[in-house]
């Protein structure tokens, strides 16, 4: 019966505490809010990563293909215990980056993706990540890798993450990096930046953009803000077949 | 004719300009120098020319391209004319277009076309970085992991221990260039920025981290693909051509120490001193004449130093003016009104060339949003190696 | 046995030079090598210094101090700073030391701690 079969497809997901939003001014004054979307708010940053599918640059294809299908998986109960964090600069969707937890003690970074770039938008990003693997979920340590250069010499080399090449990490046959409660603790000045909780008005900002302009000039799209969904005329159907 | 003693010379005149955006180019560094080049014949209605000036810095160890020159001037079907490419570092720019003005100036050319070009980022960051590193002392220098951010650092460092230069200043060197790079289409970064953003904020940390202390992220020009072009001409061919008479009637040029730390005195940025002397003086003109300035922001201390060292404001005096907004596009000496490197981007071979693209524009009053009213003198400081290799140029509009 | 870093010195007017150049800076007087080799010495003044980020990929660290020490005998020189809080103007000595690995190649070079 699809109702005992839908049990055994789906993985039992564990309670995770709740990241509570936070803000940060960014060097160009504007206000960005980090804040933690449940699965029904992701048909609505999909539309947004589509375009990057496209962009071969610094490796913001292999990126969004592997995100957006995480994304995905997590929206339809095929993931284990995934959480999804999204930046939005004034309404704009900024950034999307998401992680699992494997154990009570261990972390799975898996992406970090920026629509917006310059303003360090990727960076402020994944510190809000890591704050919640080791400060709210608990941690003891979070497997990173990079796809890209540049996350490369962000993470790995500014944080000077410890090598657990023997590791395997999720995303396949790459060397894993570990950000141990010890390195983040010693980072914690850096890592841990953001002011909560968010003033209402800033969480309320709101807008609409066609986001199939994201990616031609990686202009950020718009997506409501706060608990808002947004309805889209085909009800709550993903936009890709299954 | 202009003489000097025994010096007689022609006059030089510019007469066409192009440039491409700056930002990440994915076309052969040798197209990169010639888009701008078609763009400067167009400009001028020139079809041939007599000779061909490059400058570049990298083609061959980034681009894997040697003999660029030869490339572009073929590319640009302007052969058999002689073409050669000027290699001075940072300062590659304005050292092809002194070559192109020396050629034109003795009488041995009428028409001289000056390229530049650059393609940095066909190699990720941490080449380039080495790459531009290679232009210091090999044994006294490189050898330790001396970069250029190294170098200014350290000397931003002594700056704000004599002078009183703080992270402030630094800081609004870099918003004013940003936000006149808003008003350049050309410009690489089109951000905006403000000084609570990037130095006051709870969060300025992350949004300007430490490149080289005291130097920030945003104290630093960005990594960028580009090119210019001018074109050099005798009087009696600009006679010829119907654009405002911009005459180029000052180079100077200086050298000092390779390694950095030999210089004569830490704080001093001699050879700027000495380049900006000699073009003036050679234009007949003082540091009070010049209306708009194009000075070369690598590092935003560099803009403050320089402006001291040219001889517009007081030694050590610099960053007083900036306070007081005198450096401003609506100040009474605007530097850098393109954005500056800081703010429209540094492909160093372009660079020298862009500057004169810029001051030219200037001069012809087609500046739209960034034009300086009436601006009738304009100079450029093209600073090659850390301040071992500068040229600096001295332009005129003539009606 | 100690490392040696050389200064040079003209045989024709006694001007020291580090680092090396082929003609005497204040005499232009000598000719090719026309130079004895003087050891630099170790103790110096830290004249200012800085810390890197940004590193070529062979560094493999995260950070670099890097500095330009006023020597004993007047000469400067740059070196690597292994010094965790540097005050301009502190006394320093140095010690020759790799200081860059390539490929196949050590370099050495000076690196400086606090006196």
């Amino acid at each position: 019966m699809a109702v005992d079969l839908e049990r055994i497809l789906r993985p039992e997901d564990h309670p995770l505490e709740p990241f509570e939003a936070k803000y940060m001014m960014l060097a160009s004054g504007e206000h960005m809010v980090i804040r933690q979307i449940d699965r029904d708010e992701i048909p609505d940053v999909l539309p947004y990563l589509e375009p990057l599918l496209h962009v071969e640059r610094d490796y913001y294809d292999v990126v969004c293909a592997r995100i957006y299908s995480e994304l995905l998986a997590h929206y339809r109960y095929r993931a284990q215990d995934e959480y999804v964090l999204i930046a939005q600069i004034e309404g704009e969707l900024a950034a999307v980056v998401n992680g699992r937890q494997v154990s009570g003690d261990l972390g799975m970074s898996l992406h970090t993706i920026a629509l917006r770039r310059g303003l360090r938008v990727g960076a402020h990003a994944f510190a809000a990540k890591m704050e919640y693997h080791i400060d709210i979920l608990g941690h003891k340590e979070v497997l990173v890798v990079a796809e890209s250069p540049i996350g490369f010499r962000r993470w790995m080399i500014e944080y000077q993450l410890d090598k657990r090449f023997e590791t395997p990490h999720e995303l396949g046959g790459v060397p894993s990096w570990s950000l141990t409660k010890e390195l983040f603790d010693r980072a914690r000045s850096t890592l841990v930046v953001g002011r909560r909780p968010v003033p209402p008005e800033l969480l309320a900002k709101g807008g609409s953009q066609d986001p199939a302009t994201v990616g031609s000039t990686h202009a950020p799209g718009r997506l409501v803000g706060g608990h808002q969904v947004h309805v889209r005329p085909d009800g709550d159907r993903p936009h890709c077949a299954a | 004719m202009l003489s000097e003693g025994r010096r007689i010379m022609r006059n030089v005149y510019v007469v066409g300009i192009g440039i491409t955006s700056f930002t990440r180019l994915e076309y052969p560094v040798s197209e990169i120098a010639a888009y701008p080049s078609m763009m400067a014949l167009n400009d001028a209605g020139i079809t041939d020319v007599d000779h061909l000036y490059v400058a570049n810095m990298g083609s061959a160890r980034i681009n894997h391209q040697t003999a660029l020159a030869s490339a572009v001037v073929d590319s640009l079907s302007l052969t058999p004319a002689g073409a050669a490419v000027v290699e001075n570092g940072p300062a590659s720019g304005a050292s092809a277009i002194k070559a192109g003005f020396a050629a034109v100036a003795s009488g041995l050319h009428d028409v001289v076309l000056v390229s530049g070009a650059e393609r940095m980022r066909e190699v990720n960051n941490l080449e380039a970085t080495d790459f531009i590193a290679t232009l210091t002392h090999p044994l006294a220098e490189y050898i330790y992991g001396v970069t250029l951010p190294s170098h200014a650092a350290m000397f931003t460092r002594l700056y704000m221990e004599k002078y009183g230069v703080t992270e402030r200043h630094l800081a609004m060197v870099a918003v004013k260039n940003q936000n006149n790079a808003m008003l350049n289409e050309f410009a690489h970064l089109h951000q905006p920025i403000t000084l609570e953003g990037i130095l006051d904020s709870p969060e300025a940390m992350t949004n300007n981290p430490y490149v080289a202390e005291p130097l920030r992220f945003f104290d630093a020009c960005p990594v960028s693909d580009g090119g210019a072009a001018v074109i050099l001409v005798s009087e009696d061919v600009a006679k010829t051509i119907d654009r405002p008479p911009i005459r180029l009637a000052g180079i100077g040029q200086a050298t000092d120490t390779h390694a950095v730390h030999e210089r004569e005195e830490p704080t001093d940025l001699l050879a700027v001193r000495r380049a900006a002397a000699k073009s003036l003086e050679m234009a007949g003109l003082t540091p009070q004449d010049v209306d708009v300035a194009e000075l070369h922001d690598a590092f935003t201390i560099l803009e403050i130093v320089e402006s001291e060292e040219v001889g517009f404001f007081p030694k050590g005096e610099g960053h007083i003016a900036l306070e007081k907004g005198q450096t401003a596009l609506d100040g009474s000496l605007p530097i850098n009104p393109s954005g500056g490197l800081k703010g429209k981007g540094h492909p160093v071979g372009a660079t020298g060339v862009a500057q004169a693209h810029e001051i030219v524009t200037q001069l012809r009053g087609e500046a739209g949003d960034r034009q300086v009213n009436g601006a009738r003198v304009g100079f450029t400081c093209n600073f090659g190696g850390f301040g071992n290799n500068v040229v600096c140029l001295t332009f005129v509009r003539e009606d | 046995m100690a490392r040696e870093i050389y200064a040079y010195k003209c045989r024709k007017c006694g001007h020291l030079h580090y680092p090396f150049r082929m003609v005497c800076k204040e005499c232009r007087q000598n000719g090719f090598f026309e130079f004895d080799i003087v050891p630099l010495p170790k103790k110096g003044k830290l004249l200012t210094f800085t810390k890197v980020y940004n590193l070529p990929a062979e560094f493999e660290v995260p950070t670099l101090g890097l500095g330009i020490v006023e020597l004993e005998n007047g000469l400067r020189i740059t070196g690597q700073l292994e010094v965790d809080n540097p005050k301009m103007g502190m006394a320093v000595q140095g010690e020759v030391k790799v200081v860059r690995q390539g490929a196949y190649d050590k370099y050495y070079g000076m690196v400086f701690t606090a006196a």
